[in-house]
């Protein structure tokens, strides 16, 4: 049995009026003789036959409409060899109909009765420069929470680092206007250097000069963030470092150098509070706090992330460990919380996982200090008079000479000293 | 009052105005004793007389000049082009002169005409038939480019067009001719001419899309209520000069622009839109701003070219694609 | 000196061989002496309306796209095709599939560009022929561009290109002639005029008495020629082109004919034309005359006839289904012709239109 359709009728006419049959029920026809008039919006076509065959039904009556694509008539076709082109009309009689795809008759009214009335909440969008927005999705910051500096009320990249790294907010200059919600043209958001004004791909001024191959990558991100937070901490802290080491000799094994480090911050905190502490130079006082929340640099493919272990002095080595995992995924897995990234009292950097036994680390304001720890080695040390081999870990503290005293520096870190060599 | 398709539409537009304006001169080929190869001028050369209703020789370049200086001498020339795909040889008549008759005599001539051709593609029809080139016409400055996409839309804005005092295009989308019925009010009253309309409101994206892309976005927008997004869908009808106001205070109402359109994506309309929308609601946006168009290719033969318009399926993804960012 | 003066006259012959009924009313041809030859025309004038009528099936059943019909042109389009060598090259506008058919060009083709599928205009016979031409007039310019190149390099080759009534009110037309008459080109133009573009008749196109006339304005001979008689279509194109290979210079020829269909199958001429007309015009159509002619010599006769009815109907048939059997292209191929190399930035959207592909045909 093949089914023909009413066929495409040519340039998007979607439907016709049966004008003749010129065929019965019953009847035989041949391929390409007459079989019906119709009559569309253009003229009236005669369709032919698209098989040989015997008429078994008629689906239409001379007068009524019927759209492209419905069912006409149904052939019992001639098993003849009539040729192998009308068995491929016969057989493809419904591919016979339309060549292609019509759109479906949608109806208008239906469509413009979706208009639906103005019952939408009204947003109140939290207006953002691009870069700052992307940059408060990789640090976990909300922008809802921060109070944009920009024009209008706008969320720069400047507001975001200062929420989401501890940075000297204060330096930029922005001072919010009562400006229309749409600039009428081109802007730049104003403030940190650098935020909106570099252009793609420029290279660093006669970088071709060194020769070889070279990438030119403009940085973003945390790699920025990063960069600008260092210029502001160069700029407002009196950076002044002091050097030790641990001798680990007597530990007793299973010790984890990461939350035995943490314990003897706790420790150092105790001696002498002031490095636990923030220091605001506009106001020129300074926080000294009792819970040590130990920011925690961390080395992520995408560059410098900081989580904050919080109240260390209340933890089990357990727990420091079990939070020091959990806290390094996420920020691998960039899944930190804005609140796990805020609000250091002190820093810790083990940049000695790698090489490196000691360095000058970074004072992140409004922190006070940071504490560095180079690789474990084994050194020769003079004991009793005489050489022995011990376990030493090299440690760096920085802190900022504005608000520490050397000796409240040098206190401090014996007491890390002194904790970090018991045995457990 | 009567259900019509846009076709239907369009003619009783031009029916209205020729019985109202006796200025009004309709020319091209094939439109009068054929009423035109798509049926849009028919009866009118029954009702309103050859003198009205002119059959020209097959001439597009011959058409656009002449309804320039038909207008000149106040009389107001409603022409048809057959198919925009054979708009090229017009192109002169439209760029050196169409375009700057007022500016290059201080006003003292100008050429209020209409020249109305099919647009686009999706109906199966022979090469060159099926081409969108508003982006062509829209670069002009001088030029009012307009395409309704309802039959509604097109009666009011072609209304709005004849008597526009500036030269307009008229694109009429030739798989819309037919597509849908709509009751509609003889009477005369035309739509502006320098709005977008906003088909379907919305909180979650802005579609702009115009022409019979807006059937589409229609239904991408209905499938995806479904899935409890909200979409705004923005008809620009005016190609040139642009609403961008309509256009901005809805993307500062969603936060995310979706462009949708069937001609090549390079230099598309959508380009321009999506330059203006940067440079005036940046940050309002929420996401990058995305565009669905035809390909950069030729418009291929038929058989592809359901291939090559943007399909309901592109659009939905391209949604999707904007509020996941 | 003269105040009064005629500065130019003009005369545009007309010629004819055959009358309606294929009776002799000039010399016969040169070429008519090969009998084979004959037969052959004719068998390609039924072929050419053979395939025309399934086409318009075809597009009725909705299997073709628009077609435009041919009914009533083949002594036009196969007197061309039968006039020019191999080496000429052939521009037409979109009708003349009895040329393309004498030249090589075969049915499964032809059905694949009003099919929709550009493969349709693969030419491996004559593979500088261009293809059918929509923009009316537009490809008059190129054909004189690739007169021109002959000329240039020197070579013993023709252009013919073909027009329509309509196609002869374009600028590109007069442009295109113009040029060919400035520099004397190898071009050859038919007008074939069937009296009809889609609506307009040709009165209505033009004031002109006649449109060979139209090619004195740019300085070239002109004729004009009863489009219905195969055999001086034959010859005076094959006159023509002879002279311009000759460096003879270019030639119009205005063969009149009628379109004794609709424009296309989207057309409906019953609007704009009576029956009257369309009736007289059937009994001026070639293919019956031409039978009649042969017949008369003993060239032809009913079984001939029989045979030619059945081979013809499997080799369409044969077409109709390879045609029908072509998968389309793959959405690639947008893209792949569009430059020698495809732009880097074009891939990603090849890529794009390939996850989007449309099964259906």
């Amino acid at each position: 049995m093949t089914v023909f359709k009413l066929p495409d009728l040519g340039e998007g006419l979607s439907e016709a009026e049966i004008v003749r049959w010129h065929v019965e029920v019953g009847d035989h026809i041949e391929v390409d003789a007459p079989m019906l008039s119709v009559e569309t919006a253009k003229a009236v076509v005669e369709v032919p036959s698209p098989v040989s065959g015997t008429i078994v039904a008629l689906h239409a009556q001379p007068g009524e409409r019927i759209e492209t694509g419905a069912v006409l008539v149904e052939f019992a076709t001639d098993a003849s060899a009539a040729g192998a082109a009308d068995r491929a009309a016969g057989t493809s009689a419904d591919a016979g109909t339309v060549v292609g795809h019509m759109p479906d008759a949608l109806a208008q009214d239906a469509a413009e009765a979706a208009l639906e009335a103005a019952n939408a909440v009204t947003h109140t969008r939290v207006r953002a420069v691009p870069a700052a927005r992307a940059l408060a999705r990789s640090l976990g910051v909300e922008l809802a929470s921060l109070t944009g500096t920009g024009r209008g009320g706008l969320i720069t990249l400047d507001d975001v680092m200062t929420v989401g790294l501890p940075t000297h907010g204060a330096s930029s200059t922005m001072h919010p206007a009562a400006s229309p919600a749409r600039a009428g043209g081109p802007t730049l958001p104003r403030g940190t250097a650098g935020a909106g004004s570099v252009a793609a791909g420029t290279a660093v001024a006669g970088a071709a000069a060194v020769g070889g191959p070279a990438d030119v990558e403009q940085l973003r991100s945390l790699r920025r963030a990063m960069a600008q937070s260092m210029a502001l901490s160069r700029d407002s802290v009196m950076a002044c470092s002091v050097f030790d080491d641990a001798d680990l000799h007597r530990w007793r094994g299973g010790s984890d150098y990461s939350t035995r480090v943490l314990r003897a911050i706790a420790a150092g905190a105790r001696a002498e509070p002031g490095l636990n502490a923030w220091y605001d130079p506009q106001s020129q006082s300074r926080t000294l706090f009792e819970h040590v929340n130990v920011g925690i640099a961390v080395d992520t493919a995408d560059g410098l992330l900081v989580p904050v272990i919080r109240q260390v002095e209340q933890l089990q080595a357990s727990q420091l460990r079990a939070e020091l995992n959990r806290l390094k995924l996420a920020a691998h897995e960039r899944t930190l919380r804005s609140e796990e990234l805020r609000h250091f009292s002190f820093m810790l950097s083990n940049f000695g996982m790698m090489a490196g036994r000691y360095a000058t680390p970074v004072v992140v304001p409004p922190a006070v200090a940071i504490l560095g720890t180079g690789s474990v080695r084994q050194d020769v040390v003079a004991l009793d008079g005489k050489p022995a081999v011990h376990a030493r870990m090299p440690l760096s503290l920085t802190f900022d000479h504005r608000v520490v005293t050397g000796a409240e520096a040098v206190r401090f870190l014996g007491a890390v000293i002194a904790d970090l060599e018991q045995p457990e | 009052m009567a259900k019509m398709t846009m076709v239907e539409a369009i003619n009783m537009a031009h029916a209205w105005e020729m019985a109202h304006d006796p200025s009004v001169v309709v020319l091209g080929e094939d439109v009068g004793a054929n009423g035109g190869v798509f049926r849009a001028t028919v009866g009118l050369q029954q009702r309103f007389g050859a003198a009205r209703v002119q059959d020209t020789p097959l001439a597009e370049g011959l058409i656009a000049g002449a309804a320039i200086g038909l207008a000149a001498q106040g009389i107001k020339p409603v022409a048809e082009i057959q198919f925009m795909g054979f708009i090229y040889p017009a192109i002169d008549q439209i760029a050196s002169h169409m375009a700057r008759l007022r500016n290059r005599t201080r006003g003292r001539l100008t050429c209020p005409l209409v020249l109305r051709m099919p647009h686009g593609g999706g109906i199966h029809a022979p090469e060159h038939h099926s081409e969108s080139l508003e982006a062509l016409l829209c670069h002009h400055p001088g030029l009012r480019v307009v395409c309704p996409s309802s039959p509604a839309r097109a009666y009011g804005l072609l209304l709005a067009a004849i008597r526009a005092p500036d030269p307009v295009i008229f694109l009429e989308p030739v798989r819309l001719y037919r597509f849908a019925r709509q009751q509609i009010e003889d009477d005369g009253r035309a739509l502006p001419i320098d709005s977008c309309f906003v088909l379907r409101e919305g909180t979650d994206l802005t579609i702009v899309t115009w022409g019979a892309m807006t059937v589409e976005c229609l239904k991408a927008a209905e499938q995806l209520a479904g899935e409890a997004i909200s979409c705004e869908i923005v008809d620009v009808a005016s190609l040139a000069p642009i609403d961008f106001d309509t256009i901005l205070d809805s993307v500062v109402k969603t936060g995310r622009l979706l462009i949708v359109h069937e001609a090549p994506r390079t230099c598309g309309l959508g380009a321009e839109i999506a330059a203006t929308v940067a440079e005036q609601a940046l940050y309002d946006l929420l996401a990058p701003i995305r565009r669905v168009t035809g390909y950069d290719t030729i418009m291929p033969l038929y058989r592809l070219e359901y291939d090559y318009i943007p399909s309901l399926a592109r659009i939905v993804d391209g949604i999707r694609a904007t509020l996941a960012e | 000196m003269n105040a009064n003066a005629v500065a130019a006259r003009f005369e545009i012959p007309y010629r004819a061989c055959l009358d309606n009924d294929g009776n002799l009313i000039g010399p016969l041809p040169q070429f008519a002496q090969d009998a084979e030859l004959l037969r052959q025309i004719y068998r390609m004038m039924v072929r050419a309306r053979t395939f025309d009528a399934k086409a318009v099936n075809l597009q009725r059943t909705g299997k073709l796209g628009t077609y435009p019909s041919c009914l009533g042109h083949e002594a036009t389009h196969v007197g061309v095709g039968a006039a020019m060598l191999p080496d000429d090259v052939l521009f037409t506008v979109y009708r003349e599939i009895g040329a393309k058919f004498w030249r090589g060009v075969d049915m499964h083709s032809v059905l694949l560009y009003w099919g929709g599928d550009e493969r349709g205009t693969l030419y491996p016979s004559t593979p500088q022929d261009f293809p059918f031409c929509v923009p009316i007039g537009s490809q008059m310019p190129q054909a004189a561009g690739a007169a021109f190149a002959m000329q240039i390099r020197g070579e013993p080759r023709c252009v013919l290109v073909f027009v329509g009534d309509g196609g002869t009110s374009q600028g590109a037309f007069y442009e295109a002639l113009n040029f060919a008459g400035a520099k004397a080109l190898p071009l050859v133009c038919v007008i074939v005029n069937n009296g009809w573009a889609i609506s307009v008749p040709v009165r209505q196109q033009t004031a002109a008495q006649t449109l060979a006339q139209k090619a004195l304005a740019a300085g070239i001979p002109a004729l004009q020629i009863d489009g219905n008689d195969a055999l001086i279509v034959c010859e005076t194109v094959g006159e023509a082109l002879a002279r311009a290979r000759g460096g003879g210079g270019p030639t119009v020829i205005e063969a009149l004919t009628y379109r004794l269909a609709d424009h296309t199958t989207s057309d409906d001429a019953s609007r704009y034309r009576d029956s009257v007309q369309v009736e007289a015009a059937w009994a001026l159509e070639p293919i019956a005359r031409f039978r009649k002619f042969l017949s008369a010599r003993a060239l032809w006769d009913d079984a001939a006839e029989g045979a030619l009815k059945r081979e013809l109907g499997e080799q369409v048939d044969a077409a109709v289904h390879r045609y029908l059997a072509t998968p389309k292209q793959s959405t690639d191929t947008m893209f792949d012709f569009l430059y020698a190399e495809l732009p880097q930035h074009l891939q990603a959207q090849r890529d794009e239109a390939r996850r989007y592909a449309v099964r259906r045909a």
